[in-house]
């Protein structure tokens, strides 16, 4: 078993008060619950800092993990030889046990010890994330996840799991969106229902697409004579390339929708894709095409900045 | 190896739960989603129902809510006026998203 020193992860003594570890665990989870910050690997750090006050803030768990004297973080140790009647029925091996799954185990919250032994018990909620492309938002896609979940065995004492679970992501997930596989999470014991499993999902940025819910957004550089004439375009999307029949007259800026080739909605209908305008103006080196934007100036009464001049004669 | 492939659910508005699956999926006790409920925080689909349901959209509040509750210690009001919060916070950044989706 590896040892976890509970106490520097608080950043306490050993001979702190209870009043003095629930202090500093509140001020450590201020700073780092997921719920809160964004501090970077804030939830790994939260998840470090519950774990060490679930055992430290209850006086028969901070007892049994004082017998186990102090070890460097992460050393290697047997526990004591009595240990396995306080935390196990029978003959148990805590060699692959984690600490926390340990003491979760020695009553409390989500503890496996109850007042009736043979109540069933729930398996465990596993939360993930999981990280897609954009193509992969869009088409759906199927994932595999590494899960290890804490599982009861025959002596009542908590293993971790490793399972690899196949997923299968709908079309059309967000950033941000949470979903739930039911039953994936760990097995529930003497009946009792299996956890499931919440995915956090997390779409990549794309070189091209921008993502706000299930609409998306593209550049569209057009040459100048591109806009004013109109022009047909193949845009691509995620579902391939279409044609974009830009119309003359375009302006930077604009919005130029295309109905339903955004991502998918769970109601079977989808958002839309906007391809942005952008005038893109060409490096002119060449004598000939020069003369052709002066004759085009000289020929044009177009005044881009007329609305200055409206401005400047309302001055007072 | 198992080749089982499960699917994973949208939270949305197409399924509704019982207040008993809402227990089960935040880990919060009936009687504070209940409070939850009063003071706003929560939205059954009928409050004047005999038996309250939720739209899945609710599994993620009520989870936030029960991780809070859990590990701040809060009472239903506290948890009421931070989850206010952290909605707010949500809202602000699916805004700031969208700004950024348009401008590039």
């Amino acid at each position: 078993m590896k040892y976890k020193d509970y106490y520097a992860t608080l950043g306490v003594e050993r001979s702190a008060t209870p009043e003095d570890i629930k202090k500093a665990y509140r001020k450590l989870a201020r700073k780092f619950h997921p719920d809160v910050s964004k501090e970077k690997d804030a939830e790994e750090k939260f998840k470090a800092v519950a774990e060490a006050y679930e055992t430290l803030k209850d006086g028969e768990k901070r007892a049994a993990y004082d017998q186990l004297g102090s070890h460097a973080q992460g050393q290697d140790f047997r526990p004591p030889p009595d240990w396995e009647q306080h935390f196990a029925r029978g003959q148990a091996s805590f060699d692959d046990i984690d600490l926390a799954d340990l003491f979760a185990g020695l009553g409390g919250r989500g503890g496996f010890r109850r007042a009736d032994p043979n109540a069933p018990i729930a398996g465990r909620d596993y939360e993930a994330s999981v990280r897609v492309t954009l193509e992969q938002a869009f088409h759906g896609t199927e994932i595999q996840l590494d899960v290890s979940v804490p599982e009861l065995d025959d002596n009542g004492v908590a293993h971790r799991v490793p399972r690899v679970v196949t997923v299968r992501i709908p079309r059309g997930v967000t950033d941000g969106q949470k979903l739930r596989v039911p039953g994936k999470g760990g097995k529930g014991v003497r009946g009792g229902r299996a956890g499931d499993l919440y995915l956090d999902i997390a779409v990549t940025p794309h070189r091209l697409f921008r993502a706000d819910g299930r609409d998306l957004f593209v550049d569209l550089p057009l040459a100048p004579w591109e806009a004013v004439l109109g022009a047909s375009i193949a845009l691509p999307t995620p579902a391939g390339t279409v044609n974009l029949k830009v119309p003359s007259g375009t302006r930077a800026g604009q919005q130029l929708r295309l109905a339903g080739r955004g991502l998918a909605r769970p109601d079977g209908s989808a958002g839309n894709l906007f391809a942005i305008v952008q005038i893109s103006v060409p490096t002119v080196t060449d004598d000939a095409q020069r003369t052709l934007y002066r004759q085009l100036a000289d020929a044009s009464n177009f005044n881009p900045r007329a609305h200055f001049e409206r401005e400047a004669t309302h001055e007072p | 190896m198992n080749h089982e492939i499960a699917e994973a659910l949208s939270l949305d508005e197409r399924a509704t739960l019982t207040l008993d699956q809402l227990v089960e999926m935040s880990e919060l006790p009936a009687e504070e989603l209940r409070a939850l409920v009063d003071y706003g925080a929560l939205a059954p689909v009928d409050p004047a129902a005999a038996t309250w349901t939720f739209t899945a959209t609710w599994v993620v509040v009520a989870r936030t809510a029960g991780r809070l509750r859990r590990d701040f210690e809060l009472d239903a009001h506290s948890l009421s006026v931070v989850l206010r919060y952290v909605q707010r916070v949500e809202a602000l950044e699916a805004e700031l998203r969208a700004l950024h989706a348009r401008a590039g």
